[in-house]
């Protein structure tokens, strides 16, 4: 062996032994401790906890609260899902010849890079009952009639609650998706225009395929961002009235830290990730099987 | 060659690092009585000389007003006057809550600071990992501590003494044409007439203000009133040794029944579940609601945001049914400032306590807070506002509250018995109490079973 080949082969380990090492103590390790815990009764602060085998799982199961926290998941992960068309066609739309695309692009990824705590708190108050800044625009409009209790109303609030969650949140998805779209070759649009394709056919079956791992990403994103949404519930309702706007990751942490039950809160997280990955899966088949038909 | 070595070196911290979590978790030494505990498990008084000690110490607070004065009157430089070897780390936690959330987790990593606060509800649970100070003089001179003693032994003193007011604003009153109340019933219709006489031009009024989108707000109402209801403080824990504490007929049952049909009948205003404590302290101080049930720290808080309160007033909650009724009123030991078991040291974190609760430091802390003194040395007098409470309620029968001792505690994390949520869920539609209490009877049970509690 050469000493320059034998030089490239030592940077080679040293440049992978580093992020392996990185990934086992802080990724690996704990993943596999949290699988362990995920079987005992640990309180989260006692120097021992005993092994229940199944028992925490059992208690996962029949929990309502957390399944009705679940369901509130659904509303982000299916409103997110829907808009991620609007945040496609924005994406081209910012992409093509516009005047002051710049402009709109830095205002749409704007909310994106605040900090979620602070919108959070920003929009408890423009959604506060009294002197709330969305009511009295309401008020200003003369739609008096359409006011709520934004916050505390069960059947509106986890929808308001989502309306945040994309406030924040599309703004990335479509500079994500211009990403891509500029990465696309000019040639073959221009090709496909030649051809005689108009805007929709240059969408569906150029720029769509070519994006197609973007996409994959944006949605994948889409089922991690739903199933672990904390920041917005937890500063603008507390996961209230009740468990009304409770979310999964909400309820676990509240399980870990008020009910002092680490074992089951580690139960649940290994469900998150293991739900995670069965929608995405279910998710990817349905969409490049169905609607895709395969085609990238 | 140099390259070699920087990555051995890399490769050597990324192992200790990772390997660093896997050590075995110290057992938590056992507490002492008296003095401190040396490494032979023997006991020994502080030291004389403050420059026999030395350390670093960490001392935990989450309170906004101590921690003002802390800064304020320079802490650390008046404790190293004495203890010039001992240097003191103050860490501010945002609230209480992430404060229990930071101390679980340093607990089981044993890393808890040297001087923790603990509230009544959170000595039971950390009462591994503290020391016994009950040989300490801030413990003879403290009329609470001894109270609260588990297994015969202090494991905090506290800061001060907690008592719960219902604040009210005098000319509203006086306005409406109500007085103030001394039975639940007349609580009740007092709060009826504001809301009828208030609310009718004042679509935003809250006879009584009650932040309940953050949901602790309402803890004088569901953590204090089956204690006053029962007059027993013991109350958690006695219903510890119960299997059907919510059946009907149970004083939690009385009390949250009581709750229930004074949250529901429209005096919380339009919208309680929309606002949190701060937006309903800072509507109470501009006269948008009537009454506010908080502690008497709360006083600061109204203060700051009224711009007289020269019409303030306050009394206790009148939880009895009639006038016959002993009227009971809930004191309880807050703020208990204890030494823990992981700091290093001991000596020097019971020589900052014995400081703390000194001529030296506490009488000028007691005065700038509005909060009772929990101290027989150096007593205070009441602020005037909280006073009246007092003029107004010669007959009260103070209830020494504890906040539920290990099998309380089993038991409602087991059940998840969340009694502030469960407040907040009374606003909620369709909500229903009965099914609610019957449902955790069933939980009760199958809980105290589960943990084997007699």
């Amino acid at each position: 062996m050469s000493k320059l080949s034998k030089k490239r082969k030592q940077f080679i380990f040293i440049s992978l032994l580093v992020p392996v090492l990185l990934l086992i103590a802080f990724v690996v390790f704990p993943a596999v401790d949290l699988f362990r815990m995920s079987f005992t009764d640990w309180d989260g602060y006692s120097p021992s906890s005993n092994f229940i085998w199944l028992e925490n799982y059992a208690a996962m199961f029949k929990n309502k609260d957390l399944w009705l926290s679940l369901k509130n998941n659904a509303v982000y992960f299916v409103i997110h899902l829907f808009m991620i068309l609007v945040e496609l066609a924005f994406a081209v739309l910012l992409t093509s010849k516009l005047r002051a695309a710049k402009f709109y692009k830095t205002m749409v990824f704007m909310p994106y890079i605040i900090n979620g705590v602070a919108i959070s708190y920003a929009f408890s108050y423009f959604f506060s009952p009294v002197n709330g800044a969305f009511n009295s625009i309401l008020e200003a409009l003369h739609m008096e009639s359409f006011i709520r209790n934004w916050l505390s109303d069960e059947k509106i609030v986890n929808f308001v609650l989502a309306f945040v969650s994309l406030w924040r949140f599309s703004g990335y998805h479509i500079i994500l998706f211009m990403a891509a779209l500029q990465s696309i070759p000019q040639d073959v649009e221009e090709a496909a225009r030649v051809d005689g394709a108009n805007a929709w056919q240059l969408f569906r079956y150029v720029q769509i395929p070519a994006i197609m791992l973007m996409v994959d990403f944006v949605l994948f994103d889409n089922i991690r961002g739903a199933l672990q949404v904390f920041d917005i519930p937890f500063v603008m309702t507390a996961g209230g009235p009740g468990y009304a706007s409770s979310t999964f990751t909400l309820y676990t942490i509240k399980t870990a830290f008020t009910f002092s039950n680490f074992g089951l809160a580690s139960t649940m997280a290994v469900a998150i990730m293991v739900m995670i990955v069965v929608i995405y899966v279910i998710q990817n088949k349905l969409i490049h099987g169905l609607i895709l038909k395969d085609r990238r | 060659m140099k390259r070699k070595l920087i990555a051995a070196l890399l490769t050597c911290t990324l192992a200790a690092t990772a390997f660093i979590g896997c050590g075995s978790k110290e057992k938590p030494s056992a507490p002492v009585n008296g003095g401190t505990q040396t490494e032979s498990g023997e006991n020994t008084e502080p030291a004389a000389s403050g420059e026999d000690l030395s350390g670093t110490l960490t001392f935990a607070i989450w309170d906004n007003n101590l921690n003002d004065f802390i800064e304020q009157n320079d802490m650390v430089g008046k404790f190293q006057e004495k203890y010039p070897n001992i240097e003191i780390e103050v860490e501010k936690i945002k609230d209480d809550s992430e404060y229990w959330n930071a101390m679980k987790m340093r607990a089981s990593a044993n890393q808890l600071p040297d001087v923790m606060f603990n509230k009544t509800f959170t000595l039971a649970r950390f009462k591994d990992y503290l020391v016994d100070l009950s040989g300490t003089q801030a413990c003879a001179n403290n009329e609470l501590a001894a109270g609260y003693a588990i297994d015969e032994k202090v494991l905090g003193i506290p800061m001060t003494s907690g008592y719960e007011y219902v604040f009210y604003w005098k000319d509203m009153f006086e306005e409406a044409g109500v007085t103030v109340p001394t039975t639940w019933g007349e609580f009740e219709e007092t709060a009826k007439k504001l809301q009828d006489y208030y609310g009718k031009d004042n679509p935003d009024f809250m006879a009584i203000a009650c932040g309940l989108k953050d949901e602790w707000p309402d803890y004088p109402y569901m953590e204090f009133m089956p204690a006053l209801e029962s007059g027993n403080g013991q109350n958690w824990n006695t219903m510890a040794g119960q299997d059907a504490p919510f059946a009907e007929g149970s004083d939690i049952y009385k009390a949250y029944q009581k709750v229930n049909s004074l949250f529901t009948s429209g005096v919380l205003g339009k919208d309680p579940l929309g606002l949190g404590n701060d937006q309903v302290t800072s509507l109470f101080a501009t006269k948008n609601a009537a009454i506010l049930a908080l502690g008497d720290w709360g006083l600061q808080n109204i203060q700051g945001g009224a711009e007289d309160i020269s019409q303030l007033g306050t009394f206790y909650l009148p939880t009895r049914n009639s006038e016959s009724d002993p009227y009971n009123v809930i004191v309880q030991g807050d703020s208990f400032m204890g030494v823990t078991t992981h700091s290093k040291n001991q000596d020097a974190a019971v020589a900052f306590v014995e400081w703390f609760y000194s001529d030296a430091w506490y009488p000028d802390y007691i005065n700038y807070v509005t909060s009772a003194s929990s101290m027989t040395n150096f007593p205070k007098d009441k602020d005037p506002v909280l006073a009246e409470a007092d003029e107004l309620c010669p007959d009260k029968v103070l209830i020494m509250y504890d906040g539920g001792g290990d099998d309380f505690t089993a038991i409602q994390n087991e059940t998840t018995f969340d009694y502030k949520k469960l407040g907040a869920q009374m606003m909620t539609d369709g909500f229903d109490l009965n099914a609610a209490l019957s449902e955790l009877n069933e939980k009760w049970a199958a809980a105290r079973a589960k943990l084997k509690i007699q």
